[in-house]
């Protein structure tokens, strides 16, 4: 034991750290600060450690070029033993991180925390949040596949849309005029040193002025932050009714990063990686590419947006979200830390917070897009439909898969749900309403008459009128059979 | 006391690694394969063929590809061309890559060969001469008629039956005419060849001249959703026979 005693007094001699490290352990906390509401920027910290270590496992065996990057990962997946685990686990890490800086600025917002003299404190972690997104969509691009390849392709028309040097802006970020080899060196080194090395001077950094300043005290309606009186009223917090953060905090926060590092382990071995899908070939069309979770908020409000307000909203937006987040403590470095006295911030937190829910619900669940293949695959119109039908209204069916119908409008469950499901379209609409419906289209529905022969349009009417419940009539035109007499057609 | 902890851990790292080691690598989840390497016979119909021709060959839309004597009148050629090429002026697409569609000469086969492995039936022998695919013979158009209204009108009189309407003529053609006179569809119960005349086996002259017959029923302006008011004072053809 003695002889460990003399190595660590022969080294620490030399390196000096023992001291300033057990420095930073004792320093004293506010006693109710030793919460659990306190333990998200310490969880963050480790899915970073995470982040790095299980980056750099993979990187000993991810090939980052355009032609060997997805067999490469296909190798990890189902070659290698364990590999699929070492991917879901930097995969689930990743979005398990993004959560976390998320939940972790939230709390330091509704906390107040950001006040005086922890500005800058908040300032690094803005841009260590826009790091994390940063490192997010740089590693969805490792991640070689269509949903890659057009992530990219989608990132790039949004650069493309910068006025004036829009054009070489997706040179320089694609590295050539297409996405290729270049764009996934650049993504790679975008990915593996420029983003964690910045990330880690900055958490640095961040931690540094969180020990040096002291963690922010639990905020108590009525405990107004001046910058003449902050200091010392801490020190005498602290002092009075504080207690040392190893042990008196730092188990808490032990606990939690445990409980995540189970959850994203818990979440890698049962959901299992991400990845990758079809290979990112631009000549493969089959594919429904779509964002990583943490983005998908951001395809809900393109996807709603009216064209004309796309380019202010992708260029306007981001900048001053970023220009609110950077200038919140300089405008709000003093008063009331409590949440019992900030409506404002309660309520643009809710806002927030809701706002992103809902969309990334949106963006998961709404089906944007028609459904490709239900022309041609899948179960076809239910045979109740076909067996008493009529050999042009049979042939109006075929017209109905043939001319794609089916992509947009569902039968039986089965179809596109652009337009609206056509299971009883014949209580709704005549057939007069049905050809006009079909030649002008109309609502969201582009115009057939330049593409259908009147016989298809005749034929596919004719089949649209059989679809409708036994025990529930097709609509009718009143006025027609009156004009046309009881003989009428 | 020390060593039994050492021991222990030591045992639990070695299960550990052991159980690691024996860990699934995912083999059971095949990597994404390029649609065009795609040569499953059930994954090829279910994405391309099924919504017109049925899930199991039956009950769609189009004629019934789980049909015996359909799969017997049709030889690979045939079927390979008619999915690469589609038909022209008829719904059927082109399927084939070298016509605009997605699918390899592989694919293609690969439907063929799995239709035959389906649905065919080496066993099945007529008692008279099956009429051929494609026919040399000329159609004689009156003599058409003529069957028609003695083997035919029984069935196609009704309205739901009505095969002589102009806009269905203008939408199939004369091979999809001259086909399903001769394969039926047994999955919607409608008689083949065999039974079609009224019990009475049809040669290949009879479906020649039957078809010539519904072909000369095409008008020049079909699709007419309301054809007894379009065409005053000349009836459509169909409506003629009633």
């Amino acid at each position: 034991m003695s002889r460990l005693k003399q190595i660590y007094s022969w080294l620490d001699h030399r390196l000096q750290l023992g001291k300033p490290l057990i420095e930073m352990a004792e320093h004293p906390i506010p006693n109710r600060t030793a919460s659990w509401w306190y333990v998200f920027g310490s969880a963050a910290f480790t899915l970073l450690l995470l982040q790095i270590v299980t980056g750099i496992l993979l990187a000993l065996v991810y090939v980052p070029s355009a032609g060997e990057a997805w067999n490469s990962l296909n190798f990890l997946n189902h070659q290698l033993t364990l590999g699929w685990f070492l991917r879901a686990m930097h995969g689930w890490g990743s979005n398990f991180m993004v959560a976390v800086v998320l939940i972790h600025m939230a709390q330091v917002f509704l906390f107040g925390a950001y006040k005086y003299p922890r500005e800058f404190t908040w300032t690094l972690g803005v841009f260590l949040l826009l790091m994390t997104l940063g490192m997010a969509f740089t590693g969805q691009v490792m991640r070689f596949d269509q949903d890659a390849y057009w992530g990219l392709g989608i990132g790039a028309s949004i650069v493309s849309r910068v006025p004036w040097v829009g054009g070489s802006l997706v040179h320089m970020m694609l590295g050539g005029p297409i996405i290729a080899g270049a764009t996934l060196s650049r993504f790679f080194t975008l990915h593996v040193f420029v983003i964690p090395g910045l990330m880690l001077v900055f958490t640095f950094l961040h931690v540094w002025m969180v020990l040096k300043l002291g963690i922010n005290e639990w905020p108590m309606p009525g405990r107004v932050v001046r910058r003449s009186t902050y200091m010392a009223e801490y020190h005498e917090l602290t002092t009075r009714d504080g207690l040392p953060f190893v042990p008196g905090g730092v188990w808490k926060d032990a606990v939690f990063s445990a409980a995540i590092i189970a959850a994203v382990a818990v979440c890698a071995v049962v959901f299992g990686p991400f990845g990758p899908s079809g290979q990112p070939d631009p000549t493969i069309i089959q594919t429904v590419p779509k964002p990583d979770f943490f983005f998908l908020w951001l395809y809900a409000v393109l996807s709603y947006l009216p064209p004309s307000l796309e380019t202010p909203f992708l260029l306007i937006a981001p900048v001053l979200g970023i220009a609110a987040l950077l200038g919140l403590p300089f405008y709000a470095a003093e008063g009331e830390k409590s949440w019992h006295r900030r409506p404002i911030a309660i309520l643009v937190l809710t806002t927030v917070a809701v706002s992103f829910g809902v969309l990334t619900h949106l963006g998961t669940y709404t089906p944007w897009s028609p459904h490709m293949d239900a022309w041609s695959g899948g179960p076809s119109i239910p045979a109740r439909f076909l067996h008493t039908a009529s050999p042009l209204e049979r042939e109006g069916a075929v017209v109905f898969q043939a001319k794609q119908c089916r992509n947009c409008h569902s039968i039986a469950g089965y179809g596109g749900q652009r337009g609206p499901a056509l299971d009883d379209i014949a209580t709704r609409m005549t057939k007069d309403q049905l050809i006009r419906q079909v030649l002008q289209g109309g609502g969201n529905m582009p115009a057939y008459g330049k593409n259908l022969s009147p016989s298809e349009v005749t034929a596919l009417v004719s089949f649209l009128e059989t679809l409708h419940p036994a025990n529930e009539p097709a609509a009718a035109d009143a006025a027609q059979a009156a004009a046309t007499g009881p003989s009428g057609h | 006391m020390h060593r039994a902890h050492s021991v222990s851990l030591l045992a639990v790292c070695s299960i550990l690694i052991g159980c690691a080691s024996h860990l699934p690598t995912m083999n059971s989840v095949q990597p994404v394969p390029r649609p065009d390497q795609i040569v499953s016979f059930d994954r090829l119909y279910g994405e391309n063929c099924s919504a017109c021709h049925g899930a199991n060959g039956q009950d769609g839309p189009a004629i019934d590809l789980n049909n015996a004597v359909l799969q017997q009148l049709l030889d690979d050629a045939t079927l390979h061309r008619v999915i690469r090429d589609g038909v022209p002026g008829t719904q059927m697409p082109a399927f084939g890559e070298s016509a605009g569609g997605m699918l390899t000469d592989a694919q293609v086969d690969a439907l063929v060969a799995g239709m035959r492995r389906r649905w065919a039936s080496a066993s099945l022998v007529h008692p008279v001469q099956m009429p051929p695919y494609t026919s040399t013979l000329t159609g004689n158009t009156a003599r058409g008629q003529q069957l028609y209204q003695s083997d035919c009108r029984s069935c196609h009189s009704g309205r739901r039956q009505q095969v002589t309407d102009p806009t269905y003529l203008a939408l199939v053609s004369e091979q999809a005419l001259r086909t399903i006179l001769i394969a039926g569809r047994p999955d919607l119960g409608h008689p083949g060849w065999l039974t079609v005349g009224g019990g009475r086996a049809i040669t290949d002259q009879d479906v020649t001249d039957l078809v010539a017959y519904l072909v000369s029923l095409r008008v020049a302006t079909p699709g007419q959703p309301y054809p007894e008011q379009s065409e005053t004072g000349k009836t459509a053809p169909h409506t003629q026979e009633k």
